[in-house]
């Protein structure tokens, strides 16, 4: 049953508990490994910030270039022998604020009219007010406004704002990810997981892979968070087994 | 002819015989070395021009070194040879050169058009239009010694210089386009069709460019130095050194112009391929600015050039494949002094890099910096010391650290004025000595360029800036021809 | 309403051309500077290359100018090479349509099966396990997949996969020409959302009440649900992902040595030769929009209420 259909609300007031112990095992599954990500981004955020890191990124260990992972270096070094753990931690820094930024950025134009989210939601509204509750909120005598903000935009699109939230901050990872590799984004030697990537690709075909495939799992692992998480707490905001 | 020093000089001789005579047609080299195959090298990037005078990046320079030629070459062990000029004459006071022209050269023929004949005319065309103040060109500023040309006869020209100068015959190695060539004669710029499809005199012609952005190549089959052996060659542009390396490995290219020094060990452990060494007049140094109070004190400085542990870099990120400088003047330059030599002791250097465009404004404009890691690449006739005058600080000149000496200055000066080979290397040793104690720069090294290609290839030789001077000479035995 | 979609499409390219030529002017580097590269910068020399081609010295100038080019039809010529930057972009961009338009097929084969098929068993174990998948290649890097995928080829099946680093046209070698589309298609990070969008659709229009009533008439349902839960969705995600697939090209081309656009852009953007990449720009958002158009086509035939308000 449809949330829309209750014009009291009731499903939308359903407790949040009741709503998690709903969730089937893989969705609990996807919310936890999305939190987990969304947690270690943060803390490394903040460790990066504040420079409390298992080691120098700048520092050069001439003796040990393109080391796998090991003691000394938890996820070895790069080409120039920076601990690659460490860079992680601080090519955090590249994308966390400005991917805040765009977020936020975009859920603002969104609600006013603007590209990408802007466009599925102005999609769906129009597509919305074909439908027979809308008319008959309008035939109720609602105000247009009212039913815009409250029964539109929020009943449908809450969960579609959270999702794109989730989902933009991986599509901010990508876009910064893509232009630091491409050369025109984050330079070395600041660390970003894309400059890392394709430092690391020079020595790929030499049989070195790890020096690019760290921080290209890092990208993956990541995203793949903010997906799942997007995903699990859409089905959650929205389950389909209510009635 | 010189160029051909390695073989026995009968051959030589006979080689000339067959080439002199004025009408002969298609003449092979007639040196015992089978024609045909074809070379396919890859490039990192597409060449911005094929002209040799709107062109001014490495891709660009090497195409133009197998379509066109100069009035004089400079041979394999760097001596000037006859090239269009079959020989020269200077005068007393070194302000005239005369050349005079081979009759026997004809341009490229276009599609439909029978080949036109190399007069002095082109000659007299290829300097003005060089010169034209709406043709941009690096060259320009190469050529303001000269003051102007004439006309003598059809095979004779004359070029009178402001002031003499050393070195001078070096300089007319500039390459001669055809005046029927550029659709606008007046100038030539990048949007005339001339400088994609241009018409030479050398070995090879250009056939054109085919939809993966490759340029191909054919043998001139008039070429007045004999037809080159191999038929082909194909100039094929990638996007990612790291794929072109692999490209060589899987035979789909048989030659890298310049092999990334990091993919040296992977080509180096593999029969199917030579690696070829040669010396590009370069070198990579820090270089300080004397704008920071701190290291305008010149024991900082050298206290940085003995911290830094170059030989340790160098191994580290070049696989060793350089050498070590004390001094501007690079070895492979008679300038070398090997007297002051520095040993670093190991210290950690953070090296830091810039986007290009915006490393330039850094350096040039705003001398945002205080140490910087770069290098010179210099063609045969730079000026190397000019770089530490005190009449080139400023924006967008060179001495973009500042570095200020009236002593260096006068030396640069006196070095520039003379014209006696022996007076001058004194000169510059002191120059160099001088530098490596005021340590303006800490000279880092200049690295061994390697060339990779296929073993396939024979008689190999490569000028260490032009690269392809030699290319018509290099065969392909016929068993590996294909 | 054709005549203001027009107007709007030249409104959104105005504006377009106008960011990205403020962006190129405020980074660093003179874009004219490419032509005396490898000599010694000099002040004099800079300033006499502005003159000889006559450009204006202010940037709104630069850009006025370039827009009257604009205005009658021409897109100018490349800095670095000369060439005029239409020619070039008619040549190249067949081959970016291909690799875009083919991997953009890509993500569809992948997204749409799984789509469907969890939105018939939202339950299932396998539906699932491929939703699980999906997430997990559409997260993966593109710049990094093509690297392993080379690779691979390189070393398990010993051949060189790529078309224009074939001496001679290889056996199969027009498979090599797929390679960079699948990459593409599996990597440009959009089949995960692709596949959770159209799911979510169908299976909102597969409890609608009409959906239910006509499956209680025993009316063949998917034919109801195919408009509103797929098409519609579809469309919707095309027109959205292009800018992502777009960008995956850039990546896509460099590795694989695709003779298309995005290798042009990348070029252009290290040389801030600005006509090739308002060029590009121009025809890259011309593409999207031209896209969200189709879009609105297509949401105005299958709801013709919507055209009308």
């Amino acid at each position: 049953m449809r949330r829309y259909r209750e014009s009291t609300g009731e499903v939308a007031e359903r407790s949040e508990r009741s709503r998690w112990r709903a969730a089937t095992l893989t969705d609990r599954a996807a919310i936890g490994y999305g939190l987990l990500v969304v947690g270690l981004v943060a803390v490394s955020y903040v460790l990066g910030a504040v420079g409390w890191l298992p080691d120098d990124p700048s520092r050069m260990d001439m003796a040990r270039l393109n080391a796998p992972p090991g003691a000394g270096h938890l996820l070895g070094t790069d080409f120039l022998g920076r601990d690659i753990l460490s860079r992680l931690i601080v090519g955090i820094q590249a994308y966390f604020l400005p991917g805040l930024l765009a977020v936020a950025i975009s859920l603002a134009l969104g609600i006013t009219g603007a590209p990408a989210i802007a466009s599925i939601i102005a999609g769906k509204i129009q597509f919305l007010r074909q439908k027979s509750f809308i008319e008959a909120a309008h035939v109720l005598g609602l105000p247009t406004r009212v039913i815009v903000a409250k029964h539109i935009l929020w009943y449908n699109c809450a969960p579609l704002l959270i999702i794109q939230a989730t989902l933009g901050m991986g599509e901010a990872i990508l876009v910064e990810t893509s232009l630091s590799y491409l050369g025109f984004g984050v330079q070395e030697p600041t660390a970003s997981w894309g400059n890392m990537v394709q430092a690391g690709a020079n020595y790929f075909f030499h049989g070195k892979f790890w020096p690019s495939t760290a921080p290209a799992l890092a990208i993956l692992g990541t995203i793949l968070g903010f997906h799942l998480l997007g995903d699990g707490l859409n089905r959650l905001l929205e389950p389909k087994s209510a009635s | 002819m010189n160029r051909l020093s390695r073989i026995a000089p009968l051959l030589l001789t006979l080689a000339l015989l067959a080439t002199v005579p004025s009408v002969s047609p298609a003449a092979p080299k007639n040196d015992g070395r089978p024609d045909g195959g074809a070379l396919a090298y890859g490039e990192y990037g597409r060449p911005a021009t094929l002209d040799p005078i709107t062109s001014n990046e490495m891709i660009s320079l090497r195409i133009s070194e197998l379509v066109f030629n100069g009035l004089v070459g400079i041979d394999e062990k760097q001596v000037i040879v006859p090239e269009l000029a079959e020989r020269w004459e200077t005068s007393k006071d070194g302000r005239t050169y005369t050349f005079f022209l081979r009759k026997d050269v004809r341009w490229h023929p276009r599609e439909g058009e029978a080949p036109k004949p190399f007069t002095a005319d082109d000659v007299i065309f290829t300097y003005n239009i060089m010169m034209h103040p709406k043709t941009i060109t690096p060259l320009k500023v190469r050529y303001e010694f000269i003051d102007k040309v004439e006309k003598a006869d059809d095979a004779t020209v004359r070029f009178t210089l402001k002031r003499p100068i050393l070195n001078a015959l070096a300089k007319f190695s500039f390459k001669i386009i055809p005046a029927h060539g550029p659709a606008n004669p007046q100038f030539l710029t990048r949007e005339d069709p001339f400088v994609r499809a241009p018409i030479g005199t050398g070995p090879y012609v250009v056939k054109g460019v085919t939809g993966d952005r490759e340029i191909v190549l054919m043998a001139n089959e008039d070429y007045f130095k004999g037809r080159a052996h191999i038929n082909k060659f194909v100039s094929r542009p990638f996007a990612d050194q790291n794929i072109m390396t692999q490209a060589m490995m899987f035979n789909a290219i048989d030659m890298l112009v310049l092999v990334n020094p990091r993919d040296l060990p992977e080509l180096q452990g593999d029969t199917r391929f030579v690696l070829q060494p040669y010396n590009a007049l370069s070198y990579a140094f820090f270089g300080y600015t004397l704008r920071n109070p701190l290291l305008a004190d010149k024991r900082v400085r050298r206290a940085f050039t003995h911290a830094v542990n170059r030989q340790e870099m160098l191994d580290s990120f070049f696989n060793g494949q350089g050498t070590i400088i004390s001094g501007p003047f690079a070895p492979g330059s008679w300038a070398y002094n090997l007297d002051v030599h520095l040993k670093g002791i190991g210290v950690g250097v953070k090296v830091e890099f810039k986007e290009w465009q915006a490393w330039k404004e850094a350096v040039f404009v705003e001398h945002d910096f205080d140490v910087i890691l770069a290098s010179w690449v210099f063609d045969d006739s730079a000026d190397i010391s000019s770089l530490f005058h005190s009449a080139e600080i400023g924006a967008w000149k060179n001495n973009f650290g500042g570095y200020s000496n009236p002593e260096v200055d006068g030396l640069i000066v006196e070095s520039k004025l003379t014209l006696d080979h022996e007076k001058r290397r004194t000169i510059n040793r002191k120059l160099h000595t001088l530098l490596a104690d005021e340590a303006p720069y800490t000279f880092l090294w200049t690295l061994t360029n390697y060339s990779g290609y296929h073993k396939k290839l024979r008689r190999v030789a490569i000028h260490p800036y032009k690269f392809f001077s030699f290319a018509d000479e290099w065969f392909i035995p016929v068993t590996e021809q294909k | 309403m054709a005549a203001r979609e027009l107007a709007l499409t030249a409104l959104l390219l105005l504006g377009v051309s106008l960011v990205v030529f403020v962006i190129l002017n405020l980074s660093p580097g003179d874009p004219f500077s490419v032509l005396l590269e490898g000599q010694a910068p000099g002040h004099a020399a800079r300033a006499s290359v502005h003159e000889a081609l006559g450009v204006p010295t202010t940037w709104y100038g630069r850009y006025l100018a370039w827009l009257g080019n604009i205005a009658r039809g021409n897109l100018g010529t490349s800095i670095r090479t000369g060439v005029p930057v239409a020619g070039e972009i008619a040549r190249a961009g067949p081959n970016t349509l291909y690799l875009t338009l083919g991997s953009l097929l890509v993500t569809l084969l992948l997204a749409v099966p799984v789509a469907l098929y969890s939105a018939s068993r939202a339950a299932g174990a396998l539906a699932r396990g491929l939703r699980l998948a999906v997430y997990l290649v559409s997260a993966v890097p593109v710049f990094w997949l093509g690297y392993v995928v080379i690779y691979l080829f390189i070393h398990r099946f010993g051949v060189f996969p790529l078309l224009s680093g074939s001496a001679e046209p290889a056996r199969h070698g027009w498979l090599y020409g797929l390679l960079p589309i699948v990459v593409l298609g599996v990597a440009n990070g959009t089949v995960s959302e692709v596949t959770r969008h159209l799911r979510g659709e169908l299976g909102r229009v597969l409890t609608e009440d009409y959906i239910r009533t006509a499956r209680a008439k025993g009316a063949p349902v998917w034919r109801h649900a195919f408009k509103e839960g797929f098409l519609l969705p579809m469309t919707e995600m095309i027109a959205s992902k292009i800018p992502f697939v777009i960008g995956g090209a850039i990546i896509v081309e460099q590795v694989f040595n695709w003779p298309g656009l995005g290798r042009m852009v990348w070029q252009a953007a290290q040389d801030r030769d600005f006509p090739v990449i308002m060029g590009i720009a121009l025809v890259a958002a011309a593409f999207v929009r031209l896209a969200s158009l189709l879009r609105a086509v297509i949401y105005a035939g299958v709801n013709p209420r919507t055209a009308t308000d």
